[in-house]
């Protein structure tokens, strides 16, 4: 009965010692569906691990790293789990791990993958490579972004305002970079990558712009162009745009732009990853306008009009001239001189600036309003205003003007003043409003003002350390005083209670009170119980404490001559009672009044 | 004891009155007297340009005394120019706040900038400062705060001390200690004002009109707005010989430093 139980644990246990023992059987996947799509459409790709009779540790497909132009939309990790009855066999587990990416390609091309590498109980197994082809989309695009506009093409051509980095850099464009004095000069800094990153990091400086009037032209969104650059595709993100006009000839340079932006952080596995880049400063060529040519002109291209608010007006009341510049060019140059109109006063104008972009040139209109008060009744004639300006695309002068302009003044003539007021005319001074000199001073020299004078904080500090150290001395008095005066009030009290004994002539309890009442004085001089101390020590002690030798001898004295009285008490009298107690008041006494030497 | 110590502190503000006391000085062959008197005689003669700059040779001679920077304002009133006019007023009540003719006269000056500049452009606002600390404390002077913090100091911790030792006390004490106790909050809170703590730099007067404010140090720096002469601010900053000028009206912005004038004369004059 014994053996077949034996044979049959062992039959039962067979199954599982080969389970153990056996590889376990493991398969890498890696597909993709579809494997040929276009630009812009979605595709599956999964690698996956299975796994019998084994524990998945990894799975790795590194080479989607390579590719950014394949835009990651989603990534789901699937991991079923699955266990296996069988009889003859045994529990069998059988796992999976699954990554499931849905890609979105941005750029045309042949993207191949290396077999992806899975580890299951510490030994690596490897799928199959996979080849991804995609093309084109509809209409011959190739996925770029055709919101942002395409830097230079760089293939095989040399990289300007930039220096490469495989990973990412910075680029910056000047475009014309030989200009004239007040013509636009586009600049726009790219940044070039190959990394994921994440829009909402990125973050730039701008450069400096020295000897440039800068119209920044905001990025709103960060869009980007797929650009090949030495045979890697690159995304291509401006960062900043701006409309520069240079305010003096010669070579102008605009500073090193900067940006740091973060790539990673997909997951919750993936920390994203700091990146700061520096670009490389580039300059612009500028040219003064050619001569012979206008002195007051002005790059650009202009048209002036003009116009009054109404033609007839009472003498004196105001007449609103407004000018209006229209063109391609930076507005802040824009300068008019109104001619002197005899018989009309003119107030100085108010300024106002509209700008706009169009088709990456800066356009515009600057208006000017004058107040014009006619003082003389009459027709008034407001002159032709020209605006001489250098059209740098065509290369030569031109110049806008208006027309003579009319109106009419009635009624009585206001007294005459000045037409004009001069721009730079000197006010009329106003002496009479202003008292008389003074005539004498001190003449004082700048003197130090009290707060800063060395002995300020110390005169400021001294009543409240004053009064700091005067509470604290209050504060010890005080407790010295209540300490006294409690153990005066004991010390009065043990002295009475002998005086009754001896009147009641108690010996016992008299030399008990003398006793009790030396050592109180001593305690309460010393501030320590001395009580217990035989009298010997004591004596030592109060010798080191620096008391009086005299003293001393006296004190240990009567302790001892008391102690003695206490166990023969019968044989004492009451007047030598009397005396013990007269010489023990003047020991207290003493006791009182003696110092310690330290 | 008491009486050895007020003895102690009477001597001691004497002798601060009388350190700050200096004869006039010799200054280039002249005596600052001299010059004085040149600048007066200038200036009764209706030579403003001369007046001025006997009196600016005599600021710059380390003079800085409220009567010659009333002259000095006075002149330049009076020839019209007056941003310098109530730089220099404002001078002169800093060192004399209750000057009253000083006060007038910067309201005059304020008057005439805003007519001759609304005369050009239909209106015209000038921006001052005026702060409940400026009404509060515009009439004092810091010295005469800090001798104010001096003594309140010195009443309140003797009343405190008094009052601590359990001394007699009664209805009297208490009001003298209440009262040593505000002035001694009021003197110190006057003195940082004074002092400057509640601001971000000294306080400035445009000089310049349309005085352009611009982002950076740098005269090709964009341009970030425009102050007027006579605009009161603060030097919030300096970069070599650009200052960042906050204006009271909260614009702010780098400007060459000959345009804008420091008030008070201990951190420089123009």
């Amino acid at each position: 009965m014994r053996l077949l139980a034996l044979a049959f644990v062992a039959m039962a246990a067979l199954p599982w010692a080969a389970t153990a023992a056996a590889e376990p059987e493991v398969t890498v996947t890696l597909d993709a569906a579809p494997s040929e799509a276009r630009v812009g459409e979605t595709i599956r790709l999964e690698v996956r691990v299975r796994a019998r009779g084994g524990r998945i540790q990894d799975l790795k497909l590194d080479d989607l790293k390579k590719y950014p132009e394949l835009e990651i939309i989603s990534h789901q990790t699937v991991r079923p789990m699955q266990f296996s009855f069988g009889f003859g066999s045994g529990v069998q587990m059988e796992s999976s791990l699954a990554n499931v990416y849905m890609l979105q390609p941005t750029v045309a091309g042949t993207y191949e993958f290396a077999p992806a590498v899975a580890r299951v109980d510490g030994r690596t197994y490897r799928s199959a490579p996979l080849t991804l082809v995609v093309r084109p989309g509809p209409g011959g695009i190739d996925g770029s972004s055709d919101l942002a506009e395409a830097p230079d093409a760089t293939v095989g051509s040399e990289l300007t305002g930039a220096r490469y980095d495989a990973r990412a850099f910075l680029r910056t464009v000047v475009e014309p970079d030989e200009v004239y004095i007040g013509q636009q000069v586009n600049v726009t800094v790219y940044l070039y990558t190959r990394l994921r990153l994440s829009p909402q990091s990125v973050v730039p400086s701008k450069p400096s712009m020295d000897g440039l009037w800068v119209h920044e032209d905001p990025i709103t969104r960060l869009e980007f162009q797929t650009v090949p650059v030495r045979g890697t595709n690159y995304r291509a993100y401006v960062i900043q745009r701006s409309a520069a006009f240079p305010q003096r000839s010669g070579e102008l340079t605009i500073g090193p732009p900067k940006v740091t932006f973060d790539v990673g952080g997909g997951s919750l596995f993936d920390a994203p990853q700091r990146i700061q880049r520096v670009g490389v400063p580039v300059t612009v060529n500028v040219e003064p306008l050619p001569q012979p040519g206008p002195a007051n002109a002005v790059a650009g291209r202009y048209a002036i009009r003009a116009w009054l608010d109404r033609t007839t007006a009472n003498t004196g009341d105001a007449v609103t001239l407004r000018v209006d510049a229209t063109g391609l060019g930076n507005l802040q140059d824009l300068r008019i001189d109104l001619p002197p109109i005899v018989g009309v006063r003119a107030l100085q104008p108010a300024i106002r600036d509209k700008q706009w972009s169009e088709h990456g040139k800066l356009s515009g209109t600057r208006s000017w309003e004058w107040i014009l008060i006619a003082e003389t009744p009459g027709e008034h004639t407001v002159p032709p205003i020209d605006l001489p300006f250098f059209d740098p695309d065509a290369e030569e002068y031109g110049s806008a003007s208006t027309a003579a302009l009319k109106f009419t003044a009635s009624g009585a003539a206001k007294p005459s003043q000045q037409a004009i007021e001069p721009v730079d005319s000197r006010p009329k001074p106003r002496a009479a409003t202003f008292g008389p000199i003074r005539m004498y001073s001190a003449l004082t020299r700048g003197e130090t003002p009290v707060r800063e004078r060395g002995w300020f904080p110390w005169l400021l500090a001294f009543p409240p350390a004053m009064f700091i150290l005067v509470m604290l001395g209050a504060g010890f008095a005080r407790r010295r005083e209540q300490r006294s005066a409690t153990a005066g009030a004991v010390q009065r009290q043990l002295v009475r209670s002998a005086q009754n004994a001896l009147e009641a002539n108690d010996p016992r309890s008299f030399y008990d009170r003398i006793v009790a009442s030396i050592t109180h004085a001593l305690d309460s001089r010393l501030g320590e119980a001395v009580g217990g101390l035989p009298h010997a020590t004591l004596r030592t002690r109060l010798a080191a404490e620096g008391f009086d030798g005299d003293l001393v001898q006296r004190l240990i004295n009567e302790l001892e001559g008391a102690d003695f009285a206490r166990f023969a008490a019968s044989g004492v009298s009451k007047d030598e009672m009397q005396r013990c107690l007269q010489r023990t008041a003047a020991i207290i006494e003493r006791i009182q009044r003696s110092r310690r030497s330290a | 004891m008491i009486r050895a110590w007020y003895l102690a502190l009477a001597l001691l503000f004497v002798s601060a009155g009388t350190e700050a006391q200096g004869p006039g000085q010799a200054s280039g062959g002249r005596s600052l007297t001299e010059i004085f008197e040149t600048a007066n005689v200038a200036a009764s003669r209706g030579d403003h340009p001369g007046a001025i700059s006997n009196y600016l040779e005599l600021t710059e001679a380390g003079v800085h005394d409220p009567d010659v920077y009333f002259n000095l304002a006075t002149s330049f009133a009076q020839s019209g120019d007056y941003a310098r006019a109530i730089l220099n007023y404002e001078r002169t009540l800093t060192l004399r706040p209750n000057d009253d003719q000083a006060s007038e006269n910067l309201r005059d000056a304020e008057k005439a900038l805003e007519e001759q500049r609304a005369e050009a452009e239909g209106e015209a606002t000038i921006q001052r400062s005026s702060s409940i600390s400026n009404a509060v404390y515009g009439g004092l002077s810091e010295n005469t705060l800090a001798y104010a913090l001096l003594a309140a100091n010195l009443l309140f911790f003797l009343a405190l001390a008094w009052a601590s030792l359990g001394r007699q006390r009664n209805r009297w004490f208490y009001s003298q200690l209440i009262a040593a106790a505000v002035i001694l909050l009021f003197s110190a809170l006057g003195l940082g004002v004074k002092a400057g703590l509640l601001r971000d730099g000294p306080r400035a007067v445009t000089l310049d009109d349309q005085l352009i404010l611009r982002e950076g140090p740098d005269p090709r720096a964009q341009v970030r707005g425009e102050a007027r002469s006579g605009d009161r601010g603060e030097i919030v900053d300096r970069d070599r010989d650009f200052v960042k000028l906050r204006l009271v009206s909260g614009l702010e912005g780098w400007t060459p430093a000959s345009g804008v004038g420091l008030i008070d004369p201990d951190h420089g004059v123009h």
